[in-house]
Parts: C-alpha cells; sequence; structure tokens
C-alpha cells in the first residue's frame, strides 16, 4: 500500500475536467485507489466521487494505492497533480 | 408589468412570447417490483444506459463541431458520470436487495448523490450537481422510452422560463428557437450561463421565483446586460427595449470589424486601451481580442481559498504563463490587495476584524504589517521579468501617503538586489506605479509623484471614499455618482499633477467603460483605460467616434460646474448634437 499527501497546485482544483482525467487514469489500473480530504474518502475512479471532495487549489489530498500495481497508479496519479492536469492556467 | 431582478448570465436583449418548460418531476410511477421482476428492471437499466451513452455521443459530436473542444469536453464529464462506478452501483444494488423499480433506483441514488452534493460551500464545486442531474435525467427519459419532445415541439421564437435548465437542454435551444432563457435558480459559474455565453443567447438565472409568475404566452423581456426579466411590459418599456435591442445588433455586428484597427480617436488623438484580466475566466472571445496590453490583474485570487499563502514558485509560474498569454504587450500586476471584503484563510499578522473594513488594514497597509507576503510576490513578478521581453509594471493598491510608497520602494530595491546577486536580470526595468484610489493620495500627489512610474485611478473605491457611500448600503447607493463635481475634478488634478512630472495616467475603474463619462476622461488628457473584455470594442469603438477637440473643451466646461445635474446636462447636451 502506498500513502502520501499530494498539493493541489493547479489553480482551479479538482473541478470537472480535472476530475475526469484522475477518474479516467485511475481506472486503468486495477488496484484499489483512494482519495481523502478532511473527512471525506471517495473512490478515484469515481468522477462524481472526486468532485464530491470539493478540493480547490492549496489543498491537500491524501491518496492511497493498494494493489498489485498501486506503484504505477500511484506515479501516474502523482504525475497528473504535477503537471497541473495541463490547465492553460 | 412585472419586473424581477436576477444575475446577468449572458448578454443582449430578447423580446418574444414565453412558453414555460413543464417541471422536471421524476414521475417514479412504480416504487417496488416483484423479486422475478430483478432481472428484467437491471436489463432495463443496462438497455438505457447504452442508449444514454450513444445519444451522449452524438450530442459531443455536434458540440464539437459547433462549440469546440473546450465545451465537448463538458459532454465527456457527462460520459464519465454515465459509467461511474458509483452511480452503477448504487442503481443496480438498489433494484436487487431492495427490489426497487429502475426508476425508483436512479431517482433515489442522485437525491442521496445531490445531498452529499448540498453540503459542499464553494460554490463551483456545489454548481456540479446539475451535471449529475442532467446525466440522471436523460436516463430516466431513456427508460420511459424517450419522452423529451417538448423542446422539438415549440414552433415560433420564444423565451423559455425554467426552474432549472440543465447544459443538455442548452445545446439544443438554438435549433429549437429559443432565443433567450431565464431560470429560478442558477448563479454566474454554472454550466448553463457559460454555454449560454459561448452561444450567443441573452440569458438570466437567479430569478428565484420567474417560473412561477410567468404563464406560458405572456410577453417578455430578457435583459442579459441588467439581469432583468420584464414580465408583461407596457408600451413604452416595450419600445424602450426594441430600441436598446437594434442598437445592441448594430453594434455587435460593427464592434467585430474594428477589432484590428488603432485606438484612436476621429481627429487623431490616440490612447492605450488595455484589457482588466482574470485567468479563471479566459475563453477563446477575449483571446480574439487585440489589445494593448494587460492594465489590471488582480492577483487576490492567489491568496484566497488556501490554508497557506502563495509561494514564490507558485506565483512566479502564474505570472509567466499570464505573461505568455499577452506575447510582447505590456502587463500590469496589482500587489495582492487584501483585507476589507477580501480575507484570505490563513493567519495575518496583526490583524484583527476590522469594524469598518473598507478603511481599515487593507492593500499596502496589510503588506506593510506582513512584510514578507509583500516580499515574496515582489520576487515573483520580478523573477517573471527575467523571462519576459514584455514591459512588466507594478502597481501598489491603497496608497495614502508617500511613506508608503517610500517603503514598498525600498522593499522593490531589495527584491532587486537579491534576484540579481542570483545572476538574473529582468529584460526591462520593472516600473513601479501607485493606484490612486485614497482622496489623499489625490490631492497630496505632488509630494509622492517623483517615486513612482506611473499613476493608476481606481475609480470604484475613490469615488467611494470621495462621497463617503458604501455602495452596497441601498440608503445610499443612489448617491454613488460618477457625475459629481468632486470626481471630475479629483480626476482632473490627479492626471495634471502627473503630466507636470511626465509620468503617464490609467483608469481601471468601471468609470473607464461609461460611454457618458468617456469623452471627460479623454478631455482631462487620461493617457490609458483598462477595461474587461466584454467592454472592450464597445469602449473601443466609442473613443473612434469621439472628437478630441471636443472632449477637450467639453471636460474643460465640466470642471466649472457645481453639480452633478449640470455636467449630466452637458453631456447629454453634447450626445444629441452628435446624433443630429
Amino acid at each position: 500500500m502506498i500513502q502520501q499527501d499530494i498539493k493541489i497546485i493547479n489553480r482551479l482544483g479538482l473541478h470537472a475536467r480535472p476530475a475526469a482525467q484522475l477518474a479516467q487514469t485511475a481506472a486503468k489500473f486495477s488496484c484499489d485507489i483512494q482519495l481523502a480530504k478532511d473527512d471525506v474518502k471517495v473512490n478515484a475512479k469515481s468522477i462524481m466521487g472526486v468532485m464530491m471532495l470539493a478540493a480547490e487549489f492549496g489543498s491537500y489530498i491524501q491518496v492511497t494505492t493498494d494493489g498489485s500495481d498501486e506503484k504505477e497508479a500511484f506515479e501516474a496519479i502523482k504525475k497528473l497533480f504535477d503537471d497541473r492536469f495541463n490547465e492553460e492556467f | 408589468m412585472l419586473v424581477l431582478k436576477g444575475v446577468a448570465a449572458s448578454p443582449g436583449v430578447s423580446i418574444g412570447p414565453a412558453v414555460l418548460l413543464p417541471g422536471e418531476s421524476f414521475a417514479v410511477t412504480r416504487q417496488y417490483v416483484e423479486p422475478g421482476e430483478v432481472k428484467a428492471e437491471l436489463q432495463k437499466i443496462r438497455t438505457a444506459m447504452q442508449k444514454t451513452l450513444t445519444e451522449l455521443d452524438a450530442c459531443e459530436q455536434k458540440v464539437l463541431s459547433t462549440l469546440g473542444a473546450e465545451y465537448a469536453n463538458l459532454m465527456s464529464t457527462h460520459k464519465l458520470i454515465l459509467q461511474d462506478p458509483a452511480l452503477k452501483d448504487s442503481v443496480s444494488k438498489k433494484i436487487r436487495t431492495e427490489h426497487l423499480s429502475a426508476q425508483a433506483a436512479i431517482f433515489l441514488t442522485l437525491q442521496e448523490l445531490a445531498a452529499s452534493f448540498d453540503k459542499i460551500e464553494d460554490p463551483f464545486f456545489k454548481e456540479r450537481r446539475n451535471d449529475i442531474f442532467d446525466v440522471g435525467k436523460r436516463l430516466v427519459n431513456n427508460l420511459e422510452g424517450g419522452k423529451r419532445e417538448f423542446l422539438a415541439s415549440i414552433t415560433k421564437p420564444s423565451l423559455l422560463v425554467a426552474h432549472n435548465l440543465y447544459p443538455s437542454d442548452t445545446i439544443n435551444l438554438q435549433e429549437n428557437q429559443i432565443m433567450g432563457f431565464c431560470t429560478d435558480v442558477g448563479g454566474k459559474t454554472s454550466h448553463t450561463a457559460l454555454l449560454a455565453q459561448s452561444l450567443n443567447i441573452p440569458a438570466v438565472v437567479g430569478l428565484s421565483t420567474a417560473s412561477k409568475d410567468v404563464q406560458s404566452g405572456d410577453t417578455l423581456i430578457i435583459d442579459g446586460e441588467n439581469g432583468l426579466l420584464v414580465i408583461n411590459p407596457d408600451k413604452y418599456t416595450l419600445a424602450n427595449y426594441r430600441k436598446i435591442q437594434r442598437e445592441l445588433k448594430k453594434t455587435e455586428a460593427l464592434l467585430k470589424t474594428i477589432n484590428h484597427l488603432p485606438v484612436i480617436t476621429e481627429d487623431g488623438h490616440a490612447i492605450k486601451l488595455l484589457v482588466n484580466y482574470d485567468p479563471r475566466t479566459d475563453n477563446k472571445e477575449n483571446k480574439r481580442l487585440i489589445t494593448d496590453g494587460l492594465g489590471l490583474l488582480r492577483t487576490e485570487f492567489l491568496y484566497m481559498n488556501t490554508p497557506t499563502p502563495p509561494t514564490e514558485e507558485e506565483q512566479y509560474q502564474t505570472y509567466l504563463s499570464v505573461a505568455k498569454r499577452f506575447d510582447m504587450r505590456p502587463v500590469t500586476i496589482r500587489l495582492a490587495d487584501l483585507g476589507a471584503d477580501k480575507l484570505p484563510d490563513f493567519p495575518l499578522d496583526e490583524f484583527d476584524q476590522d469594524e469598518n473594513p473598507f478603511m481599515g488594514c487593507r492593500g499596502i497597509r496589510l503588506f506593510l504589517k506582513n512584510p514578507e507576503l509583500m516580499h515574496t510576490q515582489l520576487r515573483a513578478i520580478l523573477r517573471m521579468a527575467c523571462e519576459v521581453p514584455a514591459q512588466v509594471k507594478i502597481m501598489i493598491p491603497m496608497v495614502s501617503s508617500v511613506e508608503e510608497v517610500r517603503h514598498v520602494r525600498a522593499a522593490y530595491d531589495q527584491a532587486l538586489k537579491e534576484i540579481e546577486a542570483e545572476g538574473k536580470k529582468p529584460v526591462n526595468r520593472v516600473a513601479l506605479g501607485a493606484m490612486i484610489e485614497v482622496p489623499a493620495a489625490a490631492i497630496a500627489l505632488d509630494g509622492m509623484i517623483h517615486l513612482l512610474d506611473f499613476i493608476s485611478i481606481g475609480t470604484n473605491d475613490l469615488i467611494q471614499y470621495l462621497v463617503a457611500v458604501d455602495r452596497v448600503n441601498q440608503e445610499v447607493a443612489h448617491m454613488y455618482d460618477p457625475c459629481h463635481p468632486a470626481v471630475g475634478r479629483t480626476i482632473n488634478q490627479i492626471i495634471q499633477t502627473a503630466h507636470k512630472r511626465n509620468k503617464k495616467v490609467s483608469i481601471c475603474g468601471e468609470i473607464a467603460s461609461d460611454s457618458k463619462m468617456l469623452p471627460l476622461l479623454l478631455g482631462w488628457g487620461i493617457d490609458a483605460l483598462s477595461v474587461t473584455p466584454r467592454m472592450y470594442l464597445r469602449v473601443k469603438n466609442n473613443i473612434r467616434n469621439l472628437n478630441f477637440e471636443t472632449c477637450s473643451d467639453l471636460a474643460q466646461a465640466a470642471l466649472l460646474m457645481g453639480s452633478s445635474e449640470e455636467i449630466r446636462n452637458l453631456i447629454e447636451q453634447n450626445d444629441k448634437n452628435e446624433d443630429s
């Protein structure tokens, strides 16, 4: 199991488009991927779950991957955050 | 006649007969099914999901070809919602274990999801519950064998009134003869509003009771400029709005033709026309504007909704992409004007909630008490200026004395020295100017102008402080008056003081896009105006139709007048002369 806090550095936070990218990326892996913010825990493969976090710029998301491809899944998700979800802004 | 006030979601004016969108009760005809029917219900859901997916695919293609990738993305988000395991699992679980009907299972699942979204405070995220309902509605429609024929049955140009309108409804509006719409709910950031803007359909949202006050067939005026809905207007109002509508149409067509033309009066006086820019709401239309540069980047948004102040690197990245967006053109960044109505979540030194926040610790006052915040922002801007060829300008908000300017200068010099010690150098010298919005600074400008490279007049606050009127207070709001003689004389005095020292003056308040005040501002000798992207071409067009010599005479005459009424009459008289 890999667990780490990641900071949201794209300006608009996890709004519809980043949430879509995140859910699509997560769906490619077989392991369980969980996101948590404050008291809310959601399945990263669910776009509605991701949007429900209402994660704004500057907040931290705890990412947990657990399963056979947990390492690859974690790297892929971390990369999305680091690349600011390719926001023009 | 009844006038309702809402939120202007998409500009323009539409007049026509009303059609009411029938309320969207999810009519659940049957709550439970027999155990033997469970399999059939599950199959129904699968078929409806498949059908909805095909529909969304078609919709995505259509949006892609008409509105572009940005909005097509919205449709692919809807596809993801449809395929979301949270939706699928909950629906089939409800059918399998509780023996709910397919409809009831969807309905309850949507309600549960909506309840979670209702708990969210941020309006931007809260709005997303509408996307979920939009998908749910499609799904239910397909479950019932497709009944969404209502919009298609409209045969003449009409205005649509609805309690709530989903983005997918909005996309089909134009081919269904809808010339404008209004809704009870919704905000400016809703997808519905954004789509209306991109489709150029006037829209007003957040009207609370529109769907109850309007009967199908009523004559409506949707005023997307001012956020008004007029129900059954009287003759005078109707005639007035028809005139406004004609003028808007004429101007819209004309505006597109002047984008590439210079900002210059008919007798050859040139000024700079800049744009107030917010990276969060930039769009294709804005990017097409040919401007003289960025006149005001408000940076408060970097400090809001975040538990810690933005780091130098974060700010640097943001400023860099802003500068790149504006290419070689000048970029003016205002130091964060925090305080008053913009209080960040993180703690600030020596800061208690003020009793009178607009006169309290805000703008540069707050930065001087939290010097590390200012230092970080100055460094980020200066570092950006090392990377781009554009002229970069820094603007100090809420200056009231020369001492404050001196302190910021010292902080600027310090930050620059550090950056030079790190082996970098701004491509162009970074200008440091002040926003003049406190009357004391306007009156005593001669004592600080030598320390400043440029002046920008923040007329919104300046007027508020000059006439001591809080615009939010309904008792006195009408006294907030740009035509007050004190306003004109102060603006003129600022410009003349700056010009004596060969410093340029710009204006970045709402007054800059006020067509009535424009001749006076030009006449007093303003060098630049900064306006919102939406107003840009209108203001440019107005400037191109003015005669600078006439403006100068007008402006001098206005300075001698002692009342708003006289000044207003002067402007109106001049308008009439121009028309005839």
